[in-house]
């Protein structure tokens, strides 16, 4: 009987195997040799029982696959063997078969109650007899198939749970381990978040600034997961080691190329804030619209301009990064697009515009990230977030940023100090055919090991070469890229121009000396064409907000230096790295 | 019908409507639709006018279907999208991959 407390410690035989096992329970023994002759020549395997008593025990030790049971039985009835056996048998479905001579309505009812499943009366029809049994039978095999099926089920969901769990902790040790917890980031992010494929990364850079990526896997449950490792592994080591977000994420981009399949890919928007916390560089690939929120309460918005990672090979990798002027105060904010995809009871989208319109309204910075949670929850009723909503706030504060890191390990660090020098002409036909810079980048880069400086040499190569070709040679009017219209007008007008382009040339020059324990890059850069108004363009920063008048304002707050002269066709931007000496020793 | 194919008599054009949501329920069946495409350059043309919604997964098909059809090579245009499915056909930069109309 202990044994039989436990339902599923009783062993189910397969169906379908051997023959059907039927226990018969009656004390008149005429009655058992009629029905063991009936059942034993239709081809069941029969066992029998004199009383009721028997008929419990021979049920947990033969375990029958079905039941015959007389009512009326000495030392226990049927109707209480019954109710044991149908105890006993737990959620198994054992068929129990009433063989009767009653026919008051009232006993019958009883044998239902107690768990019976059919009645079969005397004198026993062979025909009768046998077409219940099987009828019940088919229900017993159904019954037991829906078990297994049930039990299989749940073992699985239990086993997908528990591996749940364990690779949760396990991912969340890998994907985060970094500086999510730096007093000017807040965050939200659902433990489970890693299985909706969701990542948010943060990183201290060696040089005292700071790295952030928050990115999405396409797909759900393990195949979005499994990515994660292998990018928090190269956002965290490469971080360390002082490289660029642009070499970060076309490190990821290439990996991430060999290990998914086609379908599957990775949203990302990495974010760099500079040392000085001066300078917020973005990438934005598939991501919603990156917010900053200005000290005026102002909020710009900056959409994702790339394709995703893991889509394209790298070499078609667009990896400019936007450059943007912050200052102390200005926050952040970067989201998943759970956060702009949640639904209201109603069904309605938070949408974007809902998301600025809170987040300008704002009045007081600092109860932003908590007053945008508590909006988000209000929205989708209940005050539930999904686990697909995550979301960051950056708050840029120099004083955080002020002391880099004394000693790192890096595997990389810029060279020592040389004095090189190296220049380039090019012509209409070398203009046409190559774009300069990348392989001016990879001297640079070969020659002084500035990656920690990539992003911002390049766009100060960047600017200085379009403005020289754009404005120089070519002569288009950057106040045409104001608006849409003129911008994809300016566009056509440059690919016009450059093809009918017959004179001229660009040279471009770059010195290096070594200066205190760094150096000081000097370019210059020179063109053939009418040069322009220069002070025009010197216009503050401040005033000139507008997204792409922003070049020069732009090079004078990364160079530490920026001169032209003649008529605006030559400018030299000087640039210092690394520390420098004292003021007299610097020159 | 979620998905219709429709090819041109020459066979060149291969038209695939999408009707209501297109996503990963699709996944099969819009695999389906290309995988056994015999016109080695064939130009597709995917019609999202009935399309009510698109997710990732969607995209992801897309990056099948380009690949399929000769990867930079292939010449696949997106039709009748709607301002949703713009956007985020738009978020991902999918312009940069697809002939977006």
């Amino acid at each position: 009987m202990a044994e039989g407390n436990n339902p599923h410690s009783l062993p189910t035989k397969l169906p379908g195997g051997a023959s059907t096992r039927v226990l018969i329970a009656d004390d008149d023994h005429v009655n058992r040799l009629i029905l063991k002759a009936i059942l034993t020549k239709e081809g069941y395997t029969v066992e029998v029982a004199e009383d009721g008593r028997e008929a419990v025990v021979k049920f947990g030790s033969w375990q029958p696959d079905l039941v015959l049971m007389d009512i009326m039985m000495p030392v226990l009835d049927g109707y209480e063997a019954a109710r044991q056996i149908k105890q006993l048998a737990g959620d198994r479905f054992v068929p129990v078969i009433f063989l009767t001579a009653l026919s008051d309505e009232a006993a019958l009812a009883r044998c239902v109650a107690v768990g019976g499943d059919d009645f079969l009366t005397k004198p026993y029809s062979r025909v009768i007899l046998k077409a219940k049994i099987d009828a019940l039978e088919r229900v017993r095999r159904l019954h037991y198939t829906l078990r297994q099926q049930r039990d299989e089920l749940a073992g699985h969901q239990r086993r997908l749970l528990q591996e749940h769990q364990v690779a949760e902790k396990v991912l969340a040790k890998i994907v985060h381990s970094g500086n999510l917890d730096a007093r000017q980031i807040k965050y939200l992010l659902s433990p489970m978040a890693i299985f909706n494929g969701d990542m948010l990364l943060a990183a201290r850079k060696p040089s005292g600034g700071l790295h952030v990526m928050l990115g999405d896997f396409t797909g759900h449950g393990l195949s979005a997961a499994i990515g994660t490792v292998p990018v928090a592994d190269i956002f965290y080591g490469m971080t360390d080691k002082g490289f660029s977000i642009g070499d970060i994420l076309a490190t990821i981009n290439d990996k991430l190329r060999v290990i998914l399949p086609t379908d599957l890919f990775f949203a990302a928007a990495l974010i760099e804030l500079d040392a000085t916390h001066t300078k917020l560089m973005l990438w934005n690939g598939g991501m919603p619209d990156v917010l900053i929120r200005r000290g005026d309460g102002r909020v710009d918005t900056l959409p994702s301009d790339h394709l995703p990672l893991g889509v394209v090979e790298s070499e078609q990798l667009d990896r400019g990064v936007l450059v943007i002027e912050i200052e102390a105060g200005d926050r952040i904010l970067a989201f998943s697009d759970g956060v702009i995809e949640a639904r209201s009871p109603e069904g309605r989208m938070f949408g974007l515009e809902r998301l600025v319109a809170r987040v300008t309204q704002e009045a007081e910075a600092e109860a932003l990230f908590d007053g945008l949670l508590r909006t988000l929850g209000d929205f989708v009723g209940g005050g539930e977030l999904g686990d697909d909503l995550s979301l960051i706030e950056i708050t840029c504060d120099p004083g955080w940023a002020s002391a880099p890191r004394a000693e790192v390990p890096r595997a990389f660090r810029p060279r020592a100090p040389m004095r090189w020098s190296l220049a380039i002409e090019l012509v209409p036909e070398a203009l046409r055919s190559i774009d300069p810079l990348p392989l001016v980048m990879h001297l640079l880069m070969d020659l002084q090991g500035l990656q920690e400086h990539r992003e911002q040499l390049y766009a100060v190569l960047m600017e200085l070469f379009s403005n020289a070709l754009d404005h120089g040679l070519l002569r288009l009017d950057s106040a045409l890229k104001q608006t849409p219209e003129g911008f994809i007008r300016y566009y056509e007008l440059r690919k016009q121009r450059l093809a009918g382009l017959d004179h001229g040339c660009i040279r471009l020059e770059i010195e290096h000396a070594p200066e205190g324990t760094g150096g000081l890059l000097r370019f210059t850069v020179e063109d053939d064409g009418a040069g322009f108004d220069y002070a025009e363009v010197f216009a503050p920063l401040q005033e000139n907000r507008s997204f792409f008048g922003r070049g020069i304002p732009l090079l004078r707050s990364i160079c530490d230096r920026l001169e032209y002269s003649g008529s605006g066709n030559h400018v030299q931007a000087l640039y210092r790295w690394g520390r420098h000496g004292p003021p007299d020793a610097a020159g | 019908m979620p998905l219709t194919i429709q090819r041109s008599e020459d066979g060149r054009v291969v038209t695939i409507t999408i009707t209501g949501r297109f996503d990963f329920d699709l996944h099969q069946e819009f695999r389906q639709a290309f995988e056994h495409a015999e016109e080695e350059d064939a130009r597709y043309v995917i019609d999202l006018a009935q399309a009510e919604y698109m997710d990732s997964s969607a995209l992801g098909m897309l990056l099948l279907l380009r690949e399929r059809a000769g990867g930079d090579r292939a010449d696949i245009a997106i039709v009748n999208c709607s301002p949703a499915i713009n956007k985020i056909l738009t978020i991902s930069n999918f312009h940069k991959l697809f002939k977006v109309a």
